[in-house]
């Protein structure tokens, strides 16, 4: 689903600001497109988890992008794993 | 549930601080997110946040110690965490670079393969569609046209637009949308089509529709008009003893058939008095008796 950038956030009750920061810290990278970004519902799930590493569990600026990072790794590597695993079976 | 002192493991006369510092410690531990394949740190971390909504909230939590509310229906709802999303396509961009997994790449065959060949899909993945509107005149959506479209950006796109369009179709202008992140082709354009009005012709369906004001004279004796179609203007005959509504058929002379062929021009007559009084067709028709069995409003008698 497509959401816009209007609409992203009314949905995450984000200020215009924060959101500019976010992209810009590459936390957020939503799908380039005339004449705004186009957000998914991955970046607003994505949203909500920066959100609660800020908020919930006091992370600061620093931490949220070092923890996100590690997170896009575990996925990666999640991926890899599950892919691999999947074709282990196809062959039994 | 259960009480969520002890969920959160403080005492009943912790202060907010311990509170709020307890349910951290917990929360590192437990977020989803930070443990993405572990289901049962999802259950632990609903019942977590739940019971620090409740104890972080004074109100909330004088009632709850008031035994005014328990502690029911207090684990929080979350809408979808990330981890539900870091796998699907809209995610799968977060996802790391595969110089991660260098070292064991060169281990495992299938690995590289596997990597090599979601690297390659990156770098392959098109690039976005992006929309646009035109609007265009009657006769060029009749016809077909070619008309330039002014991008934002300052670039221009030309739109070839095939005879015949409707309004509301959309054409897409394959590879002349946003550019691909990587070697990919381009999205496509989609541009939608709407179309102006024209000041006499009116489309229904493949027939062109036009209404074609005559005279007394040509309407009673017939004869040659020159009727305007949508490629030029032909040469009709209106049939003797014509009236408003005849509707002559002009074959072919519609709009181009997307399977080949034309439709039709359908000419409505619309007999016309001359509208500043001419004293000669006045004294003309004083002369002029009906016959006794003409009766134009015959048919509303009742």
């Amino acid at each position: 689903m497509i959401i816009t950038r209007t609409e992203f956030l009314l949905r995450t009750r984000l200020d215009q600001q924060t959101l500019e920061v976010w992209i810009e810290e590459e936390w957020l990278s939503p799908e380039p497109a005339d004449p705004e970004p186009l957000f998914s519902e991955a970046d607003l799930a994505r949203a909500g988890l920066i959100r609660d590493l800020q908020g919930d569990l006091g992370v600061n600026k620093e931490g949220v992008g070092v923890i996100l990072n590690l997170v896009d790794q575990i996925h990666s590597l999640r991926w890899a794993l599950s892919n691999r695993i999947g074709s282990a079976r196809t062959e039994e | 549930m259960k009480d969520p002192y002890e969920i959160l493991g403080v005492a009943k006369t912790a202060t907010p601080d311990e509170i709020r510092s307890a349910y951290r410690k917990l929360a590192k531990k437990l977020h989803p997110d930070l443990n993405p394949g572990d289901k049962s740190a999802e259950e632990k971390f609903k019942q977590v946040a739940g019971a620090y909504d409740l104890l972080s909230d004074t109100e909330k939590r004088r009632r709850f110690d008031a035994g005014e509310i328990d502690a029911t229906g207090a684990e929080r709802q979350h809408e979808r965490y990330y981890k539900d999303y870091a796998e699907a396509a809209s995610g799968r961009r977060y996802q790391s670079a595969s110089s991660g997994f260098d070292d064991f790449a060169q281990q495992d065959d299938f690995l590289a393969e596997l990597l090599r060949r979601r690297e390659q899909q990156a770098r392959r993945a098109p690039g976005a569609d992006r929309s646009y509107e035109l609007e265009v005149d009657f006769l060029d959506a009749v016809n077909g046209a070619t008309r330039r479209i002014t991008l934002p950006d300052g670039g221009s796109l030309d739109v070839t637009i095939p005879s015949g369009i409707e309004e509301g179709q959309v054409l897409r202008l394959r590879g002349k949308g946003a550019p691909s992140r990587g070697e990919g082709p381009a999205g496509d354009a989609l541009v939608a089509i709407t179309i102006r009005p024209h000041r006499f012709f009116r489309r229904e369906g493949d027939d062109i529709i036009v209404e074609l004001p005559i005279t007394i004279s040509e309407a009673v004796l017939g004869g040659k008009v020159k009727v305007p179609t949508t490629t030029g203007a032909v040469m009709a005959t209106v049939p003797k003893g014509s009236n408003t509504g005849t509707t002559l058929r002009l074959k072919g002379k519609g709009v181009p058939k997307r399977g080949g062929g034309h439709g039709d021009e359908l000419v409505k007559l619309k007999v016309m008095v001359p509208s500043e009084p001419d004293p000669e067709l006045e004294t003309f028709l004083s002369g002029w008796t009906p016959g006794s069995s003409y009766d134009p409003r015959r048919d509303m008698q009742s």
